[in-house]
């Protein structure tokens, strides 16, 4: 599989600190592939050296099998968190510039979103800006599609809506690299990648990286109880609906720390959230070390 | 580079109070500058005492106009006209020669009376029988006319608009920014406390600018401070309540900082065309002098330069001080009327549909 | 007299534009309660009649005097350039808190939040998730009984997002009424109920286990987008389609032409309510 994107051993240090640390990844023709990481993992880092706004420290960047530049930029879609649309400018306002940037050749605004043609972006409702500006990143049929938080604070049908455009252009031979802080669409990538402290700690689909792991659930009488309970006992606790989840804890242990309290003790397969924690929390550790 | 240029095209067409900014203000200004820039002076008015009051008018001629007479008032009169501003000359008779008293603080009035007087001693030369003839001539007030005097007090006045108007819209403007507008209405906080609190930093901001204006005024371009400082004082708090209030009002219909700069600069420039700073009062065409009339400048304007080149008392200057007064009054009722609308909107009434809201205290 | 917070039939409108429509909530003590919807839907303005800082047009709203309450706007009420420690201290003196009660709280809180070493720092230049995890100290320093918070996890981090769960969980374990906003179904998952708006109406509410249960008709895989006017009540998810059947027989009560019903989970459910209050059934 040609790759449209990848990083070889890419690192990038900003004076005594590194950002990106001898990360590997690939996208492919067809994948949608999720970065995942927090704040300061070095998410944002690594794309922007995949979109040529920043050089690397060590390692390869190539986009189309050649070091970044203007001509691969014309081949990539990129969403920003911010859209990057004009809020003062209509869509097809928006669409025309983009068009005459990149060049002839674009795709119309689909049919449903023709009707908004001639409001202003920034009067139009979060959900159907989000739409427009996928439509105009796809314009210019690129084969790379970059998009940041691509659905953040968009309603859950809204967001099944926008995935049926990425999905759309994944089937048609892009490839598509998503960052997102949603767990529930990390479940819509083929392949997630994991990022802590500028490393990668983990690749594969959800289930893969969730591996099999556990969490010990609480249901509790009284949920306050249980909750002061584990807490003084030093154990880290979430709130799961009228129960409680202790991860990195054995049932024994909660049993133990809950005392008499009536409470039934489970041991239940962990959501990728928490592994993704542990990973993080992993890193942050050795890092330390 | 196209693409851009239509796109710019787009944005600008659409934003209209930038529009109204680039387009209508050149207009306007030049239209308010034709009519108002001048320093012609008109009429010179004058204040004749002594017994040979009455026949003062029959001598001076246009541009002079005898205004008032007082046949049995002295030099102590006569000069309390001018220092009251009621009066651009005065003339003493009933002495040996007649004594023409100058209003050096109406720097082109002056300057024209001075030049009148030349010429008619010029066209009829000193000689027996000439009353008013061969006057003797004193400048009172800014006896070497010079510009600065009169400028520096007026700067004072921009000085106190700049930061009150100004500053205030943004400070204000950047709360609706960030949100925490929102907060403040959910705190326990009486909008007073609010409003109080938003402005007491810009006085004192305020009252320090001006201080330093004062001092390298009066020790560097040696420009008097003969009158009241309290009266100065005084009229300093009016004036900067008020525009304060005004830079208030600005921020509560101003959507982001931008515009709060805008609005506040369409305020600030009138206000240093017309308010007597630059060009006298009384040149600028009556057609557009009315609007003087609406501004704060104008009237503190007339406080600054009576205090501190002529020492006007208070009792002399309470027209401006009731003006700024009213101006106050009408601006900062404003002013925390519409904060009130975002502070306190639990307390707001709504039309048709009834409301029925319990806010329940839990007790302390 | 009730210690329970809410509202009930609520109205707000702003000239023409319908914002909340006959939407009640209830805000039991010791509980989190969800608001959930997208952008548009009503819950910020919801949110601001409950804390008190928008009257609606008609309906009740039952709240704590402004002392005993907290507010998390949706942008933060946080300032930018005041530092960290300095915010918190308005806040405390804003809410009359005792001197020594406020240094302490506040030390406690930033302590807990990981927010002790940025305590000098100006709030502008904190990350997003840092801020959020500051707005949400801020807004429960002066222990309110009734805490109003305006999607405080959108856009965080997921590890600032699980320090800010514990904040919330915390409070709500002292017996603090929590309402929160979110986008994020997993949140709404963990609280004890759920209100779901759109276009500012009521969709669904109560537990998640109810609004599962409550769903009309039934899901069906399918392995294309179907054609025609199914395709409005087809999604797709996780790579695989589903459609939609409105008077379809629930998952395990029979079988139906095309596959297994799929056991729909809150996403699921509130995707159908949406579809349904759309006008797709």
């Amino acid at each position: 599989m040609s790759s449209l994107a990848s990083c070889v051993e890419v690192t990038r240090r900003f004076g005594t600190f590194t950002a990106v640390n001898r990360v590997n990844l690939e996208v492919g023709p067809g994948e949608i592939v999720g970065l995942l990481g927090a704040n300061g993992a070095g998410k944002t880092t690594l794309i922007r050296m995949l979109l040529g706004l920043l050089s690397t420290s060590e390692g390869d960047v190539t986009l189309f099998g050649e070091p970044p530049s203007r001509q691969t930029r014309r081949r990539i879609g990129y969403v920003p968190q911010g859209l990057g649309l004009y809020d003062d400018l209509s869509p097809a306002e928006n669409l025309e510039f983009s068009e005459a940037v990149f060049g002839p050749g674009a795709t119309p605004l689909p049919d449903e979103l023709r009707s908004y043609g001639r409001e202003l972006v920034g009067s139009l409702p979060l959900g159907v800006q989000r739409r427009i500006a996928f439509a105009q990143a796809l314009s210019h049929h690129p084969d790379l599609l970059m998009l940041d938080e691509p659905t953040s604070g968009v309603d859950p049908l809204g967001r099944a809506r926008l995935w049926e455009t990425i999905a759309e252009a994944a089937d048609g031979g892009a490839g598509v690299l998503v960052t997102t802080h949603y767990m529930e669409e990390a479940h819509e990538c083929g392949r997630l990648v994991v990022m802590a402290a500028g490393r990668v700690v983990a690749e594969g689909t959800a289930a893969e990286i969730i591996g099999g792991r556990q969490v010990v659930a609480v249901e509790a009488a009284s949920w306050s109880a249980a909750f002061n309970a584990l807490e003084s006992a030093g154990l880290q606790v979430a709130l799961a609906g009228r129960g409680l989840r202790v991860p990195g804890a054995d049932p024994a242990e909660v049993r133990r720390s809950l005392g008499d309290l009536p409470a039934v003790v489970r041991e239940v397969p962990a959501t990728l959230e928490e592994r993704f924690f542990e990973l993080t929390e992993q890193a942050a550790a050795s890092e330390a070390a | 580079m196209w693409a851009m240029i239509v796109k710019e095209f787009r944005q600008v067409r659409r934003d209209r109070r930038t529009l109204a900014m680039m387009i209508v203000l050149p207009v306007l200004l030049l239209v308010v500058l034709g009519y108002a820039a001048s320093f012609d002076v008109k009429t010179i008015t004058v204040a004749a005492s002594g017994p040979q009051a009455g026949s003062v008018a029959s001598i001076l001629r246009a541009p002079f106009d005898v205004t008032r007479t007082a046949p049995d008032r002295g030099p102590s009169w006569a000069r309390d006209q001018l220092r009251d501003g009621k009066a651009d000359v005065a003339v003493v008779t009933g002495g040996a020669r007649p004594h023409v008293l100058i209003d050096g603080s109406q720097l082109f009035s002056a300057k024209a009376a001075l030049a009148a007087l030349a010429e008619m001693q010029q066209r009829a030369p000193s000689g027996p029988g000439g009353t008013g003839l061969h006057p003797t001539v004193t400048v009172l007030y800014n006896p070497g006319l010079k510009t600065s005097n009169i400028m520096i007090p007026g700067l004072c006045g921009v000085v106190l608009v700049f930061v009150g108007t100004i500053i205030t819209s943004l400070g204000v403007v950047r709360e609706r920014q960030t949100g925490t507008l929102e907060q403040l209405a959910v705190m326990p906080l009486k909008p007073r406390d609010v409003f109080l609190g938003k402005i007491v930093p810009y006085f004192l901001v305020a009252a320090v600018d001006l201080a330093i204006v004062l001092a390298v005024g009066i020790t560097i371009f040696g420009v008097p401070f003969h009158g009241s400082p309290a009266t100065f004082g005084l009229g300093a708090l009016l004036f900067l309540f008020v525009t304060l209030g005004i830079g208030v009002l600005i921020s509560s219909v101003s959507q982001n900082q931008g515009q709060a700069i805008q609005l506040a600069v369409m305020t600030l420039l009138p206000q240093v065309l017309l308010s007597g700073l630059i060009f006298p009062l009384s040149s600028i065409a009556a057609g557009v002098r009315w609007i003087a009339y609406f501004l704060p400048l104008t009237y503190f304007n007339q406080i600054s330069r009576g205090v501190m080149l002529r020492a006007e008392p208070i009792t002399a200057l309470w027209q401006p001080f009731v003006f700024l007064a009213l101006l106050g009054v009408i601006v900062v009722t404003g002013a925390t009327l519409r904060f009130r609308s975002y502070l306190a909107p639990a307390a707001r009434e709504r039309r048709p549909r009834k409301a029925a809201v319990q806010a329940q205290g839990a007790g302390a | 007299m009730t210690s329970e917070w809410g509202a009930e039939n609520l109205y707000v409108s702003y000239g023409k534009i319908v914002a909340l429509d006959g939407v009640s909530l209830s805000a039991p003590p010791g509980q989190v309660t969800a608001v959930v919807g997208g952008d548009g839907a009503g819950k910020s303005t919801l949110l601001r009649c409950l804390a008190g800082a928008l009257a609606p047009d008609s309906g009740i709203v039952r709240r704590p005097d402004k002392h005993r309450l907290g507010y998390l706007p949706a942008s933060s009420g946080i300032y930018p350039d005041l530092t960290v420690a300095e915010n918190l201290d308005f806040r405390a003196v804003g809410y009359g808190m005792p001197a020594r009660l406020a240094r302490e709280r506040a030390a406690e809180y930033l302590e807990r939040a990981g927010l002790t070493s940025a305590a000098g720092r100006l709030a502008g230049q904190l990350s997003g998730g840092m801020r959020q995890k500051l707005a949400v100290i801020a807004a429960m320093l002066h222990h309110p009984e009734l805490v109003v918070l305006d999607e405080p996890t959108t856009g965080v981090d997921p590890v600032s997002r699980s320090g800010l769960w514990w904040l919330i969980a915390r409070a709500a374990a002292e017996g603090c009424a929590i309402v929160m906003a979110t986008t994020y179904l997993d949140e709404a998952e963990r609280c004890s109920s759920v209100l779901v708006l759109d276009g500012g109406t009521m969709i669904a509410s109560g537990t998640a286990e109810d609004i599962v249960a409550a769903m009309p008709g039934s899901l069906r895989p399918a392995v294309a987008k179907p054609d025609g006017d199914a395709a409005r009540r087809a999604w797709r998810r996780a790579g695989q389609w589903r459609v939609w059947d409105p008077g379809g027989a629930k998952a395990g009560q029979g079988e139906r032409q095309g596959g297994d019903p799929i056991t729909p989970d809150l996403q699921d459910a509130v995707t159908v309510a949406a579809l349904a209050w759309g006008g797709a059934a």
